[in-house]
């Protein structure tokens, strides 16, 4: 018997273990065999000899179950090496498109004054002189107005040359408090390295009883903003001049490059001019039909911001569609 | 405005004050530095003097100088055309490195020896004044040979250029930017006004007589002088090159370097040119309106307008010989608001007057003789002809509270008034905290409380403001714009996810290349006056053109497979403005690699469809014919969502595909308007199993999917929730027919359905697309 033992436990595969199990435990097997042998000894002896028979019946069912418990193992794990493959030619790309950078950093902004309690409003890109300059104390003789070049068309419309004449319209639609930004594109007639006809911008402007809002207010939202967009910046106020806001300024973040130590990019100058804002002048208010009120109102060029946070060299690389610039925002 | 420290010096003291401080103040008073540039000239350059200057025997260019340096006389070679004995100069002596680099030594040029070298301006790099060596005078202070140039401060000098803001009129001259400098330094304005030019016995009634109507909307005063001699200075020439003005001539030079010190407008007449010939002596000077509304200073014909320019044949044209010299002034926006509605060419006086010239033209005129007694020799006629037209001066009333409240803070009342005071309001009749406040006439800029307390904060310092947050009344702000935000955003990202990728073009487009491919243009008579370049002269009225000109873009730097889509306002033929997507696929729409063993698989129309339907939702595709001439005559469809046309899709063209040298391309355009953003209404659904059967018919080759659709449409049993075509077969055994398998998804509310049941709903549409379209099944 001993050595049927050793067989079991040295078979090499199913097959050959059931083929151990037929020549063993089968009709004509070896047990089957010593059974067969029962009926030619001596009732005194046959119980022993059954029992005996019997044990061996068991002791091998054990090593069969033990023998095939391993033996599957074994067989699963070839299986499964045979599947092996080389996971290191899988490195994938990404097969998605990308938001371009403009959009997505106005998404950005949006959603700061959105969580800031501002409300967003749109106007369209044709606006009349009215709204885009007269009513922002932009009168047709200003020196002003040659800061930016407008489009004209043939029946004296134009094209908005700032976002600004949204807050207009909606000044003249609703009653203060007023909290609201305009996002959108807008048109100047200036085309070269630094400069193209078509940008986006985000204008913001709050309203409310005279004597409510101040230069303070101001300065507190927009250092806020700024260090949201651009992590730790130090923000500097530099009075300037808006003809629609008095005192007017303009705000520069340290350069991002340089960390204020003076590069390229900021013209060696440690700053980068990144907002203009300032106190809403009455004369804005007067055209719009407000009394006994204060506001301030900001704005920004979405490309420049984009630019600076992704170290965008080329403005006019953003109206493309390169699939090289596009394609690193996947 | 361009601005040097030495000749701030004359205004205000600035020995304290470094270069660093100097601008870091200008920008932080609203007076933005754009330039800097120091003039730094090198060690071992000194002042010399000419001597003797002979021919150089062996060069006709070249001349033997011996030029005095104090310690020694120095024989140098000069190829100076210029040089001449009697010179005062500049000696870089033996040893001295130049700005370039170049050290200099002694040298034999042409067999004679030389100790140094007599500079040029450009030499030593400062800016270009003559051609040539430099010839000093005494403008720059005595000259004492020997001493270094580099000691001399009108030398070595700092030149600032400062970017103002359109209303700061009263900073575009030396002078103003000194009295801005002063109340941020805290410290007095030197005056020069106080030195006295003396005037003759002879009056200027006896030479000269003013003409003009009653009223005139300006201020002038004329002044006649005895010009005996005047020269241009080193110094007004240094200046002017500074400045970068190039005069006409000499008394041209004078009068614009005394309105870039001061603001006042000034010119220096020909007296003669005021005389009427055979007429009594004296010069009649008749101010007129012309047509356009401009004031002209006439004399034998137009002298000047005033403001605006002077006529060349008027200018004093000599050295020697009677002048008469005008200080000028008009309102800013008058003389801007008349050159808007007539079209003259603007000059550089336009510039200051239409910004604000100083309106201090006693001041211009002192400042004017000064300088030309200083650098001539003239006598001045007594007294003025003069007309002045009188406006009530501007006074602005606020309270302090009032200023706290735009600012947010509270600043010392001391200090408010001194700022005021500084910068000349006269606050005389304030009283308590109430500030009555004349504003200076050279504040044009200035007229309400928040110009003054502009005034304010930019001396108090932004940075000096604590910041404060508003405090706001909570209020829902989520306007009909941010829901078009929200959708725009919903959109776009999509997209991005789909495998297009989000391109912005500009919404100009070019008219020949609409008309090219038959797409709307905007009328005429409501297109661009003035576009900016022939290939954007009108309005886009589609997006697709943008979106394919970047794919063809991106093929010729080598990328051939891509999606692109844009949302964006494109324009009607009425110029109306609509927002529109458009999507564009070309090429292969994956990658080529181990998963598809180096076989990309090129897109279709099929796979475009589904990537769009992937972004807006479910869509119904319809046969369509393009207006536009893009589209593939045999692959074009209309896109419907909920029974409506939003838009179409298409292959492109294999012509135009081959104009932009692409590979297959698809594009569809869809109105953005027309896509929902709602909220999702659940509706009830059954919650038994669903079973399905295919169906395969053979179907005439030419009979479109849209009929067979429409009859199963029509006669389909309830029981039947979603049916599709899976499969379209053809051989030549089928001949002029097509095995179409369609898939019916069958479920009821009510019960699993039964086979007897499914048959019976399977037998309704067979027998349907029998009757009505005389179908057999396969
Ligand atoms: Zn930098």
């Amino acid at each position: 018997m001993k050595e049927w033992y050793q067989k079991i436990q040295s078979a090499g595969c199913m097959q050959e273990l059931e083929e151990l199990r037929i020549a063993i435990l089968g009709k004509k097997g070896v047990l089957a065999e010593q059974f067969a042998k029962m009926k030619d000894i001596e009732n005194k002896q046959k119980a022993e000899f059954a029992k005996r028979l019997n044990i061996a019946k068991s002791e091998f069912n054990k090593l069969f179950n033990e023998q095939k418990t391993i033996l599957q193992a074994r067989e699963l794990e070839s299986l499964l090496k045979s599947q092996q493959i080389d996971v290191s030619l899988y490195s994938a790309t990404s097969n998605s498109g990308a938001l371009h950078p403009v959009m997505q950093t106005m998404e950005k902004i949006v959603e700061y004054f959105t969580s800031m309690n501002f409300s967003i409003e749109m106007g369209s890109m044709i606006e009349d002189d009215f709204h885009n300059f007269e009513a922002l104390n932009l009168p047709k003789y200003h020196p002003a107005r040659d800061m930016q070049d407008t489009f004209y068309f043939k029946d004296e419309m134009l094209l908005r040359t700032h976002t600004s004449p949204v807050q207009v319209r909606t000044m003249l639609h609703a009653k203060p408090p007023i909290r609201m930004i305009s996002p959108g594109a807008v048109f100047r007639r200036d085309y070269d390295i630094t400069h193209t006809p078509m940008f986006h911008q985000v204008e913001g402007l709050l309203v409310d009883k005279e004597g409510t809002v101040s230069f303070a207010n101001l300065k507190f939202i927009l250092e806020d903003f700024l260090k949201y967009m651009f992590g730790e910046v130090d923000v500097r106020f530099r009075p300037s001049f808006f003809p629609f806001t008095e005192p007017s300024t303009e705000v520069d973040i340290s350069c991002v490059f340089c960390k204020g130590e003076g590069c390229r990019v900021c013209s060696h100058t440690g700053w980068l001019e990144v907002l203009g804002c300032g106190i809403v002048d009455e004369n804005v208010f007067k055209a719009v039909g407000y009394k006994d009120v204060s506001g301030y109102a900001f704005g920004l060029g979405v490309e420049r911001f984009a630019m600076l946070i992704h170290h965008i060299g080329d403005l006019r690389s953003l109206f493309e569609g390169d699939i090289r610039l596009l394609g690193q925002f996947v | 405005m361009i601005i040097t420290r030495s000749w701030l010096s004359e205004y205000i003291n600035l020995d304290d004050i470094s270069n660093e401080q100097l601008c870091e103040t200008l920008n932080s008073i609203g007076l933005e530095v754009g330039r800097v540039v120091r003039y730094d000239i090198p060690e071992d350059i000194v002042f010399g003097y000419v001597k003797e200057c002979k021919k150089h025997p062996n060069a006709d260019k070249l001349n033997i100088c011996q030029v005095d340096v104090a310690d020694e006389v120095l024989q140098i070679v000069c190829g100076a055309s210029n040089v001449r004995k009697g010179l005062h100069v500049a000696v870089a002596l033996e040893g001295a490195v130049m700005p370039g680099g170049m050290r200099i030594s002694a040298v034999k040029l042409r067999g004679v020896e030389s100790h140094g070298m007599i500079c040029s301006a450009s030499e030593l790099s400062l800016v270009n004044i003559n051609d040539g060596i430099i010839e000093f005078d005494q403008s720059i202070g005595n000259i004492v040979l020997g001493t270094r140039l580099r000691d001399n401060h009108y030398l070595q000098d700092t030149l600032i250029e400062i970017e103002l803001t359109a209303n700061r009129g009263d900073c575009l001259s030396i002078y103003g930017v000194a009295r801005d400098l002063c109340v941020a330094f805290d410290r007095s304005i030197k005056s020069k006004s106080n030195k006295n030019t003396d005037e003759t016995s002879i009056g200027i009634g006896k030479v000269l007589q003013l003409k003009h109507p009653a009223s005139v909307d300006a201020n002038l005063k004329f002044k006649v002088l005895d010009i005996k001699n005047i020269s241009l200075a080193f110094l007004i020439s240094l200046r002017l090159a500074q400045i970068e003005y190039k005069s006409l001539n000499t008394a041209d030079a004078f009068t614009a370097y005394t309105t870039h010190e001061c603001g006042v407008i000034l010119r220096l007449y020909d007296y003669e040119y005021f005389k009427a010939q055979g007429q009594n002596d004296k010069a009649i000077v008749s101010l007129e309106s012309d047509t356009n509304g401009f004031l002209c200073v006439q004399g034998k014909g137009r002298a000047s307008i005033v403001g605006v320019m002077q006529e060349k044949d008027s200018l004093f044209n000599k050295n020697e010989g009677l002048a008469i010299a005008e200080a000028s002034y008009v309102a800013p926006g008058l003389i801007s608001d008349q050159m808007s509605k007539s079209k003259i060419e603007r000059s550089s006086s336009f510039y200051l007057s239409s910004r604000g010239s100083n309106p201090d033209l006693k001041m211009g005129l002192k400042l004017l003789f000064l300088l030309l007694q200083s650098y001539g020799d003239i006598d001045i006629f007594g007294g003025t002809a003069e007309v002045l037209n009188h406006k009530e001066e501007k006074v602005v009333v606020l309270k302090l509270h009032e200023i706290y409240d735009i600012i947010g803070a509270k600043i010392d009342k001391k200090k408010i008034v001194n700022i005021l005071q500084k910068l000349d309001f006269n606050l005389e009749k304030s009283q308590g905290d109430t500030f009555i406040a004349a504003v200076p006439k050279f504040r044009h800029d200035i007229s309400n409380k928040q110009d003054i307390v502009e005034e304010i904060l930019r001396f108090t310092g932004i940075d000096n403001i604590e910041p404060k947050p508003y405090l706001l009344k909570e209020a829902n702000r989520l306007s009909e714009g941010y829901f078009r935000f929200k959708k725009l955003k919903h959109y776009r990202h999509k997209a991005a996810y789909n495998g297009f990728f989000e391109t912005i073009h500009f919404i100009f487009a070019h008219k020949q290349e609409l008309v090219k491919y038959n797409f709307d243009t905007v009328q005429n008579k409501l297109d661009i006056v003035n576009p900016i370049v022939t290939t954007m002269d009108t309005l886009r009225t589609t997006l697709m053109l943008g979106l394919l000109n970047f794919a063809g873009q991106n093929k010729k730097v080598g990328n051939q497979n891509m999606g692109l889509f844009e949302i964006g306002s494109v324009f009607t033929d009425k110029r109306e403005e609509v927002v529109k997507a458009a999507f564009l696929y070309t090429g292969s729409f994956e990658q080529e690699g181990i998963i598809n063993s180096a076989t990309s698989t090129i897109m279709d129309f099929g796979h475009f469809v589904q990537l769009i339907s992937n972004i807006i939702g479910e869509v119904t595709l319809s046969k369509a014919t393009c207006k536009h001439s893009l589209g593939h005559p045999y692959q074009c469809a209309d896109i419907l969502q909920d029974n409506r046309v939003i838009g179409s899709a298409f292959r492109l063209h294999p012509t135009v595909q081959d104009n932009f040298d692409l590979q297959d391309t698809y594009m569809c355009e869809i109105n953005f308007e027309a896509l929902s953003y709602e909220t999702v209404h659940v509706k009830a659904y059954s919650k038994y199993q669903s079973s399905f059967r295919d169906l395969s018919l053979l179907v005439p080759k030419t009979m479109e999917y849209a009929t067979i659709k429409k009859i199963i449409q029509q006669s389909k049993p309830g029981e039947i929730i979603r049916f599709y075509p899976v499969d379209k077969y053809e051989d030549k055994s089928l001949k002029n027919l097509s095995s179409l398998t369609i898939r019916f998804v069958l479920q009821s509310d009510e019960k699993t359905l039964q086979d007897e049941e499914i048959v019976s709903c399977m037998d309704t549409i067979t027998s349907s697309l029998k009757d009505k379209l005389g179908l057999e099944l396969r």
